[in-house]
C-alpha cells in the first residue's frame, strides 16, 4: 500500500498531469460560471480529448480538475449576477449577492475561493484516508454483489433525480435497454438493432453522453437566448478589497463544519452537492454567533455554501472509486470516463491498479491546492466571459460536440446517432423525464451484464443466487430501504429548500429596493423574519 | 411509454435470437426482458397515478416556447447530413451562420468568428488529436 502511494506521488507530478490540472481548472471555472452550462457539460466536452492520452489516470485527473474548477466557477456568477452558474451554487447567492450589492464583490469571491479550496482539500484528504479501508472491506465481493451494487446505483440515482419516481425508473430502464443495443458480448447475438447497420455495433456511450448532456443543455440555452432577445444580465463590477486574514480566521469554523457535513453527505451515493449546500447553510446559520446576518451578505454563509459543494467532490469519489457506484450526474459521467478507458472502478482498482488509484486521488488533491492561485488570477477574466454574447460560445461548443462524437470511433454513424439521441432526449425533456438515470443506465449496462453473466454462469444459471448470497441480499434490501427513506428525505429537504429560496429571493428584492433608497452602507433594514426552514 | 415497452416486449423474441448452441451463458434476452417488464409496470403505475389519484403533472406543450428548440434541433440534424455530404468545415459554416441568424444575432464579428472557429477546430482535431474530421462524400472525401 505505501509503495503504491509513494509511486503514485511521483507519478502525479509529471508535467502532463500538472498541465492537465491547470487546463481542467480553467475550463471548469468557465463552464461552471456560465449559467445554464453545468460542470457535466465541461466534463463531456473534455472526454473526447482524453482519448488521445496514454495514461488513463491523466484523463481522470483532467476531468476531476474540471469538476473542482466548475464547483468554484458556479459561485462567480452566483455572486456577480445573482444567478448560480451551477445547481450547487444556489446557496451561494443567498449571501454572495447581497455582499456584492454592498460593493464588496472581491471580498465575496475571495471568501468563496478560500472556502472552496478548504472544502476540497478536506474531502480529498478524507478520500485518501478512507478509500483503502473501504476497498478492503468490500474486497471479497463477487460478481453477484457487483450486480446488486449496480441495481443499487441506478435506483439511488432514480430516487434523487427529483420529480416522479416511476418516470425516473423508466428513464433508467430505457438507459439499460439502450446499453443492450448491439451485439451481445457473451453470445454474440444482435439485440434491438432492427436490422440497421448503424445500430449493429451498439451505441457508444460517448456520443450518447454528448447528445444527452451537452447538446441538450446548449440547445435549451440557445432557445432561451432567442426567447430573451439576446439580453444580458447586469453584472457587478469586481473591486479590489479582498479577504483579510482576520476574516479568513473567522470563517474557518463554518468551513470546517460544512466540509465535515458535506463530506459525509457526499459519500452517500444519491445525495450530491445540491442537497448538501442547503443543509450546511442551515447548520452554519444555526451555530453562528450572528445568525441575523445570514442572507444579508454574511461571509460565513458564503463559506458554508461553498466549502460544502467543493467538499462533495472528494467524498463523492469514495463510493465511485471503491464500489463503482456514482452518487450523482457528475460522478456518473466520471464512471463513464473510467469505462471508456477500460478501467472498472471498485476494490480491484486498489489491489490491482493501486498506483493509478492513488495517482487519481493525489491529482484531486493537487487540483484543489492549485484552485487557490488559479482562482485569484483568473476570476476577473472568467467573470468577463459570462458577459460574452452566447452566440459566440454556442457554435463553438456545438461544433466541438459533434467533432468529439465523431472521434469516438472515427465513423460518421456516430454523428447520425448523436442527432437521433438529441431528438430523443428532447422528447424526454418535453415529457418531463430526467435523463440522468438514463445515462447512468447506459454506462452501467455493460458492467452489470458482465457481472450478471459471470454470476449466473458460476452458479449454473441459478438466478436465485442474487437473493441467497447474504451480502447481495443485504445490498438489495438496502436498495429498497434507502430508496424509500431517501425519497422521503429529499421531499422534505426540497420543500424546505424551496421555502428558503423563496425567502431569500424576497430578501434580495427588499435588499435591492433598500439599496436604491439608501446610499449609506451601514444602515440596513430590520432583520428578516425567520423562515420556516427545517433544521434537520 | 407503456405502449412502447409493450411493443418492444412483443418484438423481443424476433429481435434477440436465441443462440444456436448452449454456451452455458444465460440467455441474452434476460436483461432486456427484465428492463421492459419493469418499464411496463411503472408506466402502468404512472397511468394509475394520473387516472385514479389525479396526481398528474400536466406537461403543457407551449408551442411558442418550444418552436425555437425544435427548429434548432432540426437544424442540427441537417448539420449532420451536411457534414457527411459536404464535409465538416463547410457544413459548420453554413449551419451556424443559419443558427446564429435565426437567434437574432446581427453583429458581423460573430459570423467571421464562426468561420475561424470551424477551421480551427478542424485543424485542432486533425493535427493535435490525429482525427481527420469528415471532408464530405461529394468531394471524394
Amino acid at each position: 500500500m505505501f509503495a503504491d502511494i509513494g509511486a503514485a506521488f511521483v507519478q502525479t507530478f509529471t508535467l502532463t498531469n500538472i498541465a492537465m490540472i491547470c487546463i481542467g481548472l480553467a475550463i471548469g471555472m468557465v463552464v461552471g460560471c456560465i449559467p445554464g452550462l453545468s460542470v457535466t457539460l465541461g466534463i463531456v466536452l473534455m472526454l473526447p480529448l482524453t482519448y488521445t492520452f496514454d495514461d488513463a489516470a491523466t484523463a481522470i485527473i483532467l476531468l476531476l480538475a474540471v469538476y473542482v474548477g466548475g464547483m468554484y466557477g458556479g459561485s462567480i456568477s452566483a455572486i456577480t449576477l445573482n444567478t448560480p452558474g451551477t445547481n450547487s451554487a444556489i446557496a451561494t447567492t443567498f449571501d454572495g449577492y447581497p455582499l456584492a450589492k454592498k460593493g464588496k464583490v472581491k471580498k465575496a469571491l475571495d471568501t468563496s475561493l478560500f472556502a472552496s479550496t478548504f472544502g476540497g482539500l478536506f474531502s480529498a484528504i478524507l478520500l485518501l484516508l478512507c478509500a483503502q479501508i473501504i476497498a478492503k472491506l468490500v474486497s471479497n465481493f463477487t460478481s453477484v454483489e457487483y450486480f446488486a451494487m449496480g441495481i443499487l446505483g441506478i435506483s439511488l440515482i432514480a430516487g434523487v433525480s427529483g420529480g416522479s419516481l416511476p418516470k425516473a425508473i423508466i428513464s433508467g430502464m430505457i438507459g439499460l435497454l439502450m446499453g443492450c443495443i448491439g451485439l451481445d458480448a457473451v453470445t454474440g447475438v444482435s439485440r434491438f438493432s432492427f436490422g440497421l447497420k448503424t445500430l449493429k455495433y451498439g451505441i457508444d456511450i460517448l456520443p450518447a453522453m454528448i447528445a444527452l448532456i451537452a447538446l441538450t443543455q446548449v440547445v435549451m440555452k440557445l432557445r432561451d437566448f432567442k426567447l430573451a432577445g439576446g439580453k444580458l444580465d447586469d453584472a457587478n463590477k469586481i473591486d479590489k478589497e479582498g479577504l483579510t486574514m482576520k476574516e479568513a480566521k473567522s470563517i474557518l469554523p463554518a468551513c470546517l463544519r460544512s466540509s465535515g457535513i458535506a463530506s459525509v453527505l457526499g459519500a452517500m451515493p444519491g445525495v450530491g452537492g445540491g442537497v448538501a449546500q442547503f443543509l450546511c447553510y442551515n447548520e452554519a446559520r444555526r451555530t453562528s454567533k450572528h445568525p441575523e446576518e445570514f442572507g444579508k451578505g454574511c461571509l460565513e454563509g458564503i463559506a458554508a455554501a461553498e466549502s460544502s459543494n467543493n467538499a462533495v467532490v472528494g467524498s463523492a469519489m469514495i463510493p465511485l472509486l471503491t464500489l463503482g457506484i456514482p452518487g450523482d450526474g457528475v460522478t456518473a459521467l466520471l464512471l463513464g470516463a473510467f469505462v471508456l478507458h477500460g478501467i472498472t472502478p471498485g476494490p480491484t482498482l486498489f489491489t490491482k491498479q493501486g498506483v493509478m488509484a492513488y495517482t487519481i486521488i493525489f491529482g484531486l488533491l493537487v487540483a484543489n491546492i492549485f484552485l487557490a492561485p488559479f482562482g485569484l488570477a483568473l476570476t476577473r477574466a472568467v467573470a468577463k466571459i459570462v458577459q460574452v454574447r452566447y452566440t459566440y460560445l454556442a457554435p463553438a461548443i456545438i461544433m466541438f460536440c459533434f467533432a468529439g462524437a465523431f472521434a469516438a470511433t472515427n465513423n460518421t454513424k456516430e454523428l447520425v446517432l448523436t442527432a437521433a439521441i438529441l431528438v430523443f432526449s428532447y422528447i424526454l425533456t418535453l415529457l418531463d423525464i430526467d435523463n440522468t438515470p438514463l445515462m447512468l443506465g447506459m454506462i452501467l449496462e455493460s458492467i452489470m451484464e458482465k457481472n450478471f453473466v459471470t454470476a449466473s454462469m458460476s452458479y449454473d444459471r441459478d438466478y436465485t443466487i442474487f437473493f441467497r448470497r447474504p451480502i447481495s441480499l443485504v445490498i438489495l434490501i438496502l436498495t429498497v430501504v434507502l430508496l424509500v427513506s431517501m425519497m422521503r428525505l429529499n421531499k422534505r429537504i426540497e420543500k424546505a429548500n424551496a421555502e428558503q429560496e423563496a425567502e431569500m429571493a424576497a430578501n434580495h428584492q427588499k435588499f435591492d429596493a433598500e439599496a436604491i433608497e439608501k446610499t449609506e452602507h451601514n444602515e440596513w433594514g430590520p432583520p428578516p423574519a425567520k423562515g420556516g426552514t427545517s433544521e434537520d | 411509454m407503456g405502449l412502447a415497452s409493450l411493443i418492444l416486449l412483443i418484438m423481443l423474441p424476433s429481435q434477440v435470437r436465441e443462440p444456436a448452441y448452449d454456451s452455458g451463458a444465460p440467455s441474452p434476452r434476460i436483461i432486456p426482458g427484465i428492463c421492459l417488464v419493469i418499464m411496463l409496470i411503472f408506466s402502468v403505475v404512472l397511468l394509475v397515478q394520473s387516472l385514479v389519484f389525479k396526481k398528474e403533472k400536466i406537461v403543457e406543450f407551449d408551442w411558442q416556447k418550444e418552436r425555437p428548440a425544435i427548429i434548432l434541433i432540426a437544424m442540427l440534424c441537417v448539420y449532420v447530413v451536411l457534414i457527411i455530404q459536404i464535409g465538416y468545415v463547410p457544413a459548420s459554416i453554413i449551419t451556424f451562420i443559419a443558427i446564429v441568424f435565426f437567434c437574432g444575432e446581427r453583429k458581423w464579428p460573430v459570423y467571421v468568428y464562426i468561420v475561424i472557429a470551424s477551421i480551427l477546430i478542424y485543424l485542432m482535431f486533425k493535427n493535435i488529436f490525429n482525427i481527420p474530421l469528415p471532408t464530405g462524400e461529394l468531394f471524394g472525401g
